[in-house]
C-alpha cells in the first residue's frame, strides 16, 4: 500500500435536464499499520463551502469513521458510519464508493458468465439486512478484468433488487510497486437520470505528511 | 318563402338531415377534459404563473392514498402499506412521493446530525410500536402528513408526472391497491382522482341525462300533439339541432366538460317550442279544413307564425349569447353550442318543418290531436285574471315585496369553485377529500416560488417568515418550505442554549454548509420539492384544509403583504389560486353576461313593442326573476359555480318569450277595442294557458338534470325550474297587473310589421300560444280566432 498520496479531485454532477455543477476538493491520504488508512478531504469549490474539511478513517475490519468540519458554523460533526450509503458531496457516488468497503461485510461469489470474455463477474451480497441498509444496496455485481485485476464496472441493485446505479471506471493511475488507483469514474443513476463524474488530477505519491495532520483537531486549520 | 320551401322541400329536408347526422357522427369522437384549470384562459395570470412553477418543481396535483383502521400502527397494516408504497415507487408516472417510509427524522446524537428514515424496520412488538408512535408525534415532517395524530390513518402522497398519461398511472395505482391484501380500508383522493371521477361521471351523465331528457320531451310532445306522426316532426328538429350543436365540440377541437352537458339539455328543453307551435297550428287549420291547397296551408301557418317564432328565437339566442362575455372557457363554448343549436332549431323550424308539413299534406294524412279536459285550468286562470283586474295595485305591491324579501338572500350568496363540492357528500371522492382536509392538511394547494439566491440569509428568512405566517392562517393545513428543513438542521447542529438553535443562520456560507452536512446524512433529492439543485429557486407549498374562496383570498393577501419588497422574484400559483381567479371571473362573467342579455333583450323588446317604455316593462319579469334567483341561491346556500353561473343567461333567453307572448296578445285585444279588463281576461284565458304549458314543457326538459352525478348540475336543474317558474309568474301576474294599473300607451299601438300584412299579424302571436295547445284547449283557440 502506498504510504501517502495527494490529489485534486474534480466532481462534475450532471442533472437529468443537462444542468451541471462542478465541485473541487483536495485529498490527502496516508496508510498506517494494520491496513488503517486515513484521508483528509478539503473543499475548494464552490466558494460557499470552501474550507469545509472531512477526515475519513478507513478501518480495515471495523466500521469507518468520518468527521466533517464546517467553517461557517464553526462546528465539527461526525458522520454516522451507518451512512455509507449516503451521497458523497451531493453526487451519485456514495460515501462507501469513496472508500474501501470491508470485505467481511459481504458474501461474494462468481456469478453466471464469470470467467468468459476475459472478465470475472463477482456478485457481492451484504451479510445482513443492517449491512444492506448501511451500504444502500442489496447486491453488487463487479466486472473485473482477468488480465489486470482491475474493476471495470460495478452495478448496484437497491433493496427491491432493482438495478439503480452503475459505476464505470474509465481510467487508472499507475502507482509505485506496480499498483494502480482509480483516477476517473462515472456513476449513473438509472432511476433519477443523474450522472456524476469524478476525476483525480495532480496525483502525487510519497509526499511527506505528518500523522498529526490526520486528526479531528487539524480539520479546522 | 312558402314557394321556396315547396320548390326545394326535398333539398331542405335532405340538407337538414345530412347536416344533423353528419355532425352527430362526430360526437363519439369527442374527448372529455376533466382538467378544471383549462376552464380559465391560458393567459390568465394565475394559470401562467402556475405553469412557471410547475416547469421547475413539477405538477403539484397530488394523489393521496389513505389507509385507515381503528389502529393503523400494527405490524400487519404497516407491512401492507410498505408493500403498496414500494410498488408505487416503481411506477414511472409517479415523480415523487411522501409516505411513512420516505419521511426522515433529522436529529442530533453524539456529535452527529442524522437524517434517518422514520421507519427503517417495521416494529414487530408493542414496545417498537410505541416508540414509532412517539417518533411520529415528535416529527413535524410525519405527524398529520403521513400518519394522522389520532393514529387511525396513514397516507401516501404521490405526485403524478407527465412521462405517462395520468389515466394510465391511476389505473396502475388502482391495480396495486386491488391486489393488496390486508385489513386497512383504502380511500383515494386528490385532484387526479377527482378528474378521473369527473371523466367517468361526465360520460355517465351524458348517457343518462340526454336520453332521459329526450324521453321526457317525447312524452311532452305526445301529450301536446297527440299523434306520433306529429310528434316526430318537432322531435326530429330537437335531435338534429342537438347533433349539430354537439358535433361542433370535436369539429372545433373542443373537449367535453361538465358544462358541455348543459348544451344538449338546453336544446332539448327549448328547441321543440317552435316546432310545437307550427305543428299545432297545422293540426288546428287542418281540423278546421279552411285551406285550399298545401301551399295555402303553409301560407296560413307561416304567415301567422314566422315573425313571433323569429322574435322568440332571437331573444333566446341573444340571452344565451350573453355567455360569450364570460371569461371562463366552457361558459363561452356552452354559449356558442347552445346558440348554434337554437339557431339551427329556429332555421329548421322555419324551413324543414314546413317542408315536412307540406309533404304530409300531400300524402293526405289525417289529424287526430290529443284531447284533454281543461275546465279546471280555465277556472283557475279566470280567478287569476279577476284578482289582477280588481286588485292590480295590491298584486304589484305583493309581487314587489316578495321579490324584495327573496332578494335579501343575495347578501348571503357564495361563490364556489372547489371541485370537491361537485360531488355528493356520500361519494367516495368527497369522503376521501373530507379525511384529507381534516387529518392531512388538505389536498388543494397554493404554491409560492421564490427565485433568487436561496442560500442568502435574507431570502431564507423571508421564506421562513412566509412559512410561519401562512401556517398560522385559518384554513391552512400544512406549509412546507426549505426554511423548515434549515431550522430542523440548526436544531440538530446547535444546542438549545445557542442563539443559532431553531433559527436561520446569519451567513450564506453557513446555510450552504448545512446543506452539505445534510447531504452527507440524507439524500440531495429529499429537498427536490422545496428547492432546485442549483439553489436558485425555492418552493413554498401551502396545503389548504379549507379550500374556500375566503381562505384562498386571505392567504393570497398575506402572501402579497409578506413579499412586498422581497429580495427575490415571487411567483404565486397553484390550483387553489387558479380557482380563486376563476371565482372572480365567474362574478365578472355573471354580471357582464346578465347585463348583455338584459340590455339585448331590452333592445329587442323596445323594437318589438316600438317603445322604450314597452321594452322596460317587458324586462321587469326578467329583472325580478334575476333578483329572485340570486336571492333564492343565497337563502338556500346554493353557490354560484361554473354551472349555476350560466343559469341567468339561459333564464333570460328562455323566460322572455312568456312576456312577449302575453303583451302581444294583450295588444291585439286592446286594438280590437276591448277594455283593459276584458283584454286581460281574454289574454289570460288564451295565451296564459299556452304560456303555462310552454313553461311546463321547458321545465320538464330540464328536469332530468336533477339526476346528474354532479351537485352543481343538479342545482342547475332545480334552479332553472325555479327561475322559469319565476319568469312565468312575472309574465302572467306582474305584467298583467302593471298593464292594468298603468295602462301604458305603447300597448295600444299597432305592433304589426306592415300594414299590408296587418290581418296576418293581428293573429300572429296569439296563435303562437293558442295554436300550440289548441287541442288541449279548443275553446281558447277558437275564441282567439273569433276575436
Amino acid at each position: 500500500m502506498v504510504s501517502t498520496m495527494q490529489a485534486t479531485i474534480s466532481l462534475l454532477i450532471v442533472e437529468k435536464n443537462g444542468a451541471t455543477r462542478n465541485r473541487t476538493i483536495a485529498m490527502t491520504s496516508k496508510s498506517f499499520a494494520d491496513g488503517l488508512e486515513k484521508r483528509i478531504i478539503k473543499f475548494l469549490e464552490p466558494a460557499d463551502v470552501r474550507g469545509t474539511a472531512m477526515l475519513v478513517v478507513d478501518n480495515k475490519n471495523t466500521a469507518d469513521e468520518i468527521w466533517i468540519y464546517l467553517p461557517a458554523l464553526k462546528k465539527t460533526r461526525r458522520i454516522a458510519s451507518s451512512e455509507n450509503a449516503k451521497s458523497f458531496m451531493s453526487s451519485e457516488f456514495s460515501n462507501a464508493d469513496m472508500g474501501s468497503p470491508a470485505l467481511s461485510d459481504f458474501k461474494s461469489q462468481h456469478t453466471t458468465g464469470s470467467g468468459t470474455n476475459n472478465t470475472w463477474i463477482i456478485e457481492s451480497i451484504p451479510v445482513s439486512d443492517d449491512k444492506a441498509d448501511e451500504y444502500g444496496y442489496s447486491r453488487k455485481i463487479s466486472y473485473v478484468s482477468m488480465d489486470t485485476y482491475q474493476v471495470k464496472k460495478m452495478e448496484f441493485f437497491n433493496l427491491d433488487n432493482d438495478h439503480f446505479k452503475t459505476i464505470e471506471i474509465t481510467k487508472f493511475h499507475p502507482m509505485p510497486e506496480g499498483k494502480f488507483m482509480v483516477s476517473d469514474m462515472i456513476a449513473s443513476n438509472t432511476i433519477s437520470g443523474r450522472r456524476s463524474e469524478i476525476h483525480f488530477n495532480n496525483i502525487a505519491d510519497r509526499v511527506k505528511v505528518e500523522d498529526s495532520f490526520f486528526t479531528v483537531q487539524s480539520l479546522a486549520r | 318563402m312558402v314557394k321556396f320551401i315547396i320548390r326545394f322541400r326535398w333539398i331542405i329536408i335532405s340538407l337538414s338531415i345530412v347536416a344533423g347526422v353528419s355532425m352527430g357522427l362526430l360526437i363519439p369522437s369527442s374527448e372529455t377534459d376533466p382538467e378544471i384549470r383549462n376552464v380559465v384562459p391560458p393567459d390568465m395570470k394565475s394559470r401562467s404563473e402556475t405553469s412557471k412553477i410547475e416547469s421547475e418543481f413539477g405538477v403539484q396535483d397530488m394523489v393521496m392514498l389513505l389507509f385507515s383502521d381503528s389502529v393503523i400502527l400494527t405490524t400487519e397494516n404497516l407491512q401492507q402499506i410498505k408493500e403498496i408504497d414500494r410498488e408505487i415507487s416503481k411506477l414511472t408516472g409517479v415523480t415523487s412521493r411522501i409516505s411513512p417510509f420516505t419521511v426522515r427524522t433529522i436529529k442530533s446524537s453524539e456529535d452527529m446530525m442524522t437524517a434517518d428514515p422514520l421507519i427503517r424496520r417495521i416494529p414487530s412488538d408493542s414496545a417498537g410500536i410505541q416508540k414509532l408512535k412517539a417518533d411520529i408525534l415528535s416529527n413535524k415532517f410525519a405527524r398529520d402528513i403521513v400518519i394522522s395524530s389520532d393514529m387511525t390513518t396513514a397516507s401516501i402522497t404521490a405526485t403524478i408526472g407527465d412521462s405517462e398519461r395520468e389515466t394510465v398511472t391511476l389505473h396502475r395505482i388502482d391495480s396495486i391497491l386491488a391486489s393488496s391484501t390486508g385489513n386497512v380500508k383504502v380511500m383515494k383522493g386528490g385532484l387526479p382522482y377527482i378528474r378521473q371521477h369527473i371523466m367517468k361521471d361526465v360520460r355517465h351523465d351524458g348517457l343518462l341525462l340526454v336520453p332521459l331528457a329526450l324521453l321526457v320531451m317525447l312524452l311532452v310532445l305526445k301529450i301536446t300533439l297527440g299523434q306520433w306522426r306529429s310528434v316526430i316532426i318537432p322531435f326530429s328538429v330537437v335531435v338534429l339541432s342537438t347533433c349539430i350543436s354537439m358535433g361542433l365540440i370535436p369539429l372545433l377541437g373542443w373537449k367535453l366538460s361538465i358544462l358541455s352537458l348543459l348544451a344538449p339539455i338546453i336544446l332539448i328543453a327549448v328547441a321543440n317550442n317552435y316546432g310545437i307551435y307550427l305543428v299545432s297550428r297545422y293540426q288546428e287549420i287542418k281540423l278546421q279544413g279552411n285551406y285550399s291547397s298545401g301551399e295555402g296551408l303553409l301560407k296560413e301557418i307561416l304567415g301567422s307564425l314566422n315573425m313571433p317564432i323569429l322574435f322568440s328565437g332571437l331573444t333566446t339566442i341573444a340571452g344565451i349569447l350573453g355567455l360569450l362575455t364570460h371569461s371562463i372557457i366552457p361558459a363561452k363554448q356552452g354559449g356558442i353550442l347552445a346558440a348554434t343549436g337554437v339557431s339551427a332549431a329556429l332555421f329548421m323550424s322555419l324551413t324543414y318543418i314546413p317542408a315536412l308539413i307540406y309533404l304530409r299534406t300531400k300524402s293526405g294524412n289525417g289529424v287526430n290531436p290529443a284531447k284533454v279536459r281543461t275546465e279546471g285550468f280555465q277556472k283557475i286562470l279566470n280567478k287569476l285574471s279577476g284578482l289582477i283586474i280588481n286588485h292590480s295595485g295590491k298584486v304589484i305591491l305583493v309581487s314587489a315585496l316578495i321579490t324584495l324579501f327573496i332578494s335579501a338572500g343575495i347578501a348571503f350568496i357564495r361563490i364556489e369553485t372547489n371541485q370537491e363540492n361537485f360531488f355528493p357528500k356520500n361519494s367516495p371522492v368527497r369522503i376521501a377529500s373530507d379525511v384529507i382536509n381534516t387529518k392531512f392538511g388538505g389536498s388543494q394547494t397554493i404554491s409560492v416560488m421564490i427565485s433568487g439566491d436561496i442560500k442568502d440569509p435574507d431570502v431564507m428568512k423571508g421564506i421562513d417568515r412566509i412559512t410561519d405566517e401562512i401556517g398560522n392562517t385559518g384554513g391552512v393545513g400544512q406549509v412546507f418550505s426549505i426554511s423548515q428543513a434549515v431550522r430542523e438542521m440548526s436544531k440538530a447542529i446547535y444546542t438549545p442554549e445557542e442563539p443559532e438553535y431553531d433559527n436561520i443562520p446569519a451567513s450564506r456560507e453557513s446555510i450552504a454548509q448545512m446543506f452539505e452536512l445534510y447531504n452527507m446524512s440524507g439524500n440531495p433529492e429529499d429537498f427536490s420539492q422545496m428547492m432546485n439543485l442549483e439553489n436558485t429557486r425555492a418552493h413554498i407549498l401551502i396545503r389548504l384544509s379549507d379550500p374556500s374562496k375566503s381562505v384562498i383570498g386571505d392567504v393570497k393577501t398575506k402572501i402579497e403583504t409578506l413579499t412586498a419588497g422581497f429580495p427575490g422574484e415571487v411567483t404565486v400559483g397553484g390550483y387553489a389560486i387558479i380557482m380563486a381567479d376563476m371565482a372572480d371571473s365567474l362574478i365578472k362573467g355573471q354580471v357582464l353576461s346578465l347585463l348583455f342579455a338584459l340590455i339585448t333583450v331590452l333592445l329587442l323588446l323596445t323594437i318589438i313593442f316600438r317603445s322604450f317604455r314597452g321594452g322596460l316593462i317587458g324586462s321587469i319579469p326578467l329583472a325580478a326573476s334575476v333578483f329572485i334567483l340570486f336571492g333564492f341561491m343565497g337563502l338556500t346556500g346554493i353557490a354560484i359555480d361554473s354551472a349555476t353561473a350560466l343559469l341567468s343567461s339561459v333564464m333570460v333567453g328562455v323566460g322572455v318569450d312568456f312576456t312577449i307572448q302575453y303583451m302581444w296578445c294583450f295588444n291585439i285585444q286592446i286594438r280590437k277595442g276591448l277594455s283593459y279588463a276584458e283584454s286581460t281576461r281574454i289574454a289570460m284565458a288564451t295565451i296564459g294557458r299556452s304560456i303555462i304549458i310552454n313553461a311546463g314543457s321547458v321545465m320538464a326538459g330540464f328536469l332530468p338534470l336533477i339526476f346528474s352525478g354532479f351537485m352543481s348540475i343538479r342545482f342547475f336543474g332545480y334552479l332553472v325550474i325555479i327561475s322559469i317558474g319565476s319568469c312565468l309568474l312575472g309574465a302572467l301576474i306582474l305584467i298583467p297587473a302593471i298593464l292594468m294599473k298603468f295602462k301604458p300607451r305603447f300597448i295600444e299601438k299597432d305592433l304589426s310589421i306592415s300594414k299590408t300584412r296587418k290581418n296576418e299579424k293581428d293573429t300572429s302571436l296569439i296563435n303562437v300560444g293558442t295554436a300550440a295547445f289548441s287541442r288541449l284547449s279548443p275553446a281558447a283557440g277558437r275564441r282567439s280566432d273569433n276575436d
